[in-house]
């Protein structure tokens, strides 16, 4: 069996102040790299994910969403995965996390809403690193991989 | 018996449980150890003048061993064995020395003493260098105010780590002298020959990196055991070497050849000295914005984490600098 390594066990959110556990049996992630309530970050990798070499150690805001590439050349680039666009707030540094199993749904599309309202510099800033932020045409995309294709009729079940 | 009247001096070359190897006049004298060693005398605290200046207390020094392989000691030989024999009555004091904590940091382990050059030793691959460990030594060594010469063996397996050029370039960088060698082909062992001349070296690093096989490449007549290190992924060691011993070298020299240390800690350094013992650090200590009580964390201001960002630290010389912080 695989052993899933976290880089620690648990943090309080510098942002929201929430308690967040790292553990893979939660996040499904080997490196917990955001909050799952605010979906804030630290910028603590500089390589590669969870290589902990940053010194910069800033918050880094998300600011939007991007689907990440697929090999299969055949697949819809709608079905790719869904990433979480951070910027650092002190050096401005740019990043694509996965979404982690815990992370609040609503909150990711708070984000999504949010980042349309973005100029189109800040488009052609991530553009410019590879990162295709994405816009309002991806909009029900992004509502079928977070909530899945029949979001409308479940709501009045849960009310 | 002993006799008292024929004190000598001599320098502890191996040891083993209870004896002591000391080189002494180009013999080698088995010794033992004088129980008063072990023992510390408490007088009293008082005026001396006061009272009788007599013993109050014998209290059993606690330590792991008294006597490190290197030290100078004042020996009496025994008149009954041939003058093989003896028993080591006192420790001259110590001019240097390399010290790890032992059992759960509670007790000093003095790997080596009287030594002038410390060689940490580092395979280019088989087993992949660990860079974390490479930092402990560099900061021990530079605790103890020791010179430092970080030793590369296997240089013929550099085909098999590609980023071992990147990565020793933060040392070279952070100002520490670096010896190529490979004990297969010869390559570096002469240069090395010539930086040891005259000195006591140590040569620390983990099981496997080659450790002995170089002192066979400098001095081929040693003839030393060597091992193949294990088929695995990682091609780690198998503790061929499991002692300390020193060796006195036909070029004049003298090396203390250790077992494969896997881990390796920080005997009397404290978190806030620890930047002073990062060279490449060193300059930027006391320039923060919080000055001296900066932990150089996630504090605003450091001018540590803005030099590594600005390129003049490496990276991944401040993480080792960040988890070496968070043990002390």
């Amino acid at each position: 069996m695989r052993n899933h390594i976290t880089s620690f066990g648990e943090f309080t959110c510098a942002h929201c102040g929430y308690l967040v556990s790292a553990a893979h049996s939660l996040s499904g992630v080997n490196n917990r790299n955001h909050c799952p309530y605010c979906l804030w970050s630290c910028h603590l990798d500089l390589f590669a994910a969870g290589d902990r070499l940053s010194a910069c150690k800033g918050p880094m805001k998300p600011i939007g969403l991007t689907m990440k590439r697929s090999r299969n050349k055949y697949r819809l680039e709608a079905r790719g995965e869904l990433m979480l666009i951070h910027e650092c707030a002190d050096c401005g540094s740019l990043s694509i996390n996965r979404i982690a199993a815990d992370d609040d749904s609503e909150s990711i599309l708070t984000v999504f809403q949010d980042s349309l309202r973005h100029s189109h510099q800040k488009f052609r800033l991530c553009e410019g690193q590879g990162i295709l932020m994405l816009g309002t045409g991806a909009l029900q995309a992004v509502q079928v991989q977070l909530f899945g294709p029949r979001r409308e009729a479940l709501i009045p079940m849960w009310e | 018996m002993y006799t008292n009247d024929q004190d000598d001096t001599g320098v502890v070359f191996r040891k083993t449980t209870g004896h002591y190897i000391v080189h002494a006049n180009g013999r080698d004298i088995d010794c033992v150890l004088s129980s008063l060693i072990h023992k510390q005398l408490i007088y009293p605290t008082a005026d001396p003048t006061s009272l009788r200046h007599r013993v109050q207390d014998v209290r059993e020094i606690d330590h792991v061993d008294p006597i490190a392989i290197g030290d100078r000691v004042r020996f009496t030989p025994f008149a009954d064995a041939g003058q093989n024999r003896g028993m080591i009555t006192e420790i001259l004091p110590r001019l240097s020395k390399l010290s790890r904590p032992a059992y759960a940091r509670a007790f000093e382990q003095v790997i080596a003493s009287n030594v002038d050059l410390v060689l940490p030793v580092f395979a280019v691959a088989e087993p992949t260098p660990k860079w974390g460990l490479l930092d402990r030594y560099l900061v021990s060594a530079e605790s103890s105010k020791l010179p430092v010469l970080i030793v590369i063996t296997k240089l013929d397996l550099a085909w098999k780590n590609k980023s071992f050029a990147s990565d020793l370039e933060a040392y070279r960088r952070a100002g520490y002298p670096i010896q190529l060698v490979s004990a297969n082909t010869g390559m570096g062992i002469e240069d090395l020959k010539q930086t040891l001349q005259s000195k006591t070296s140590v040569l620390v690093g983990k099981s496997g990196v080659g450790k002995t096989s170089l002192l066979n490449a400098i001095q081929p007549g040693l003839g030393l055991r060597v091992k193949a290190v294990s088929n695995g992924e990682q091609g780690k060691g198998r503790h061929t070497t499991t002692h300390l011993e020193m060796f006195a070298l036909d070029f004049g020299a003298a090396i203390i050849d250790t077992p494969g240390i896997r881990e390796f800690g920080l005997w009397e350094v404290s978190g806030e000295e620890l930047a002073y013992l990062f060279p490449e650090m060193s300059k930027f200590v006391g320039k923060c914005k919080f000055g001296l009580s900066c932990h150089h964390d996630t504090e605003p201001g450091c001018a540590i984490r803005q030099a590594v960002m600005a390129g003049e630290i490496s990276p991944h010389r401040y993480k080792s600098y960040m988890n070496l912080r968070r043990e002390l």
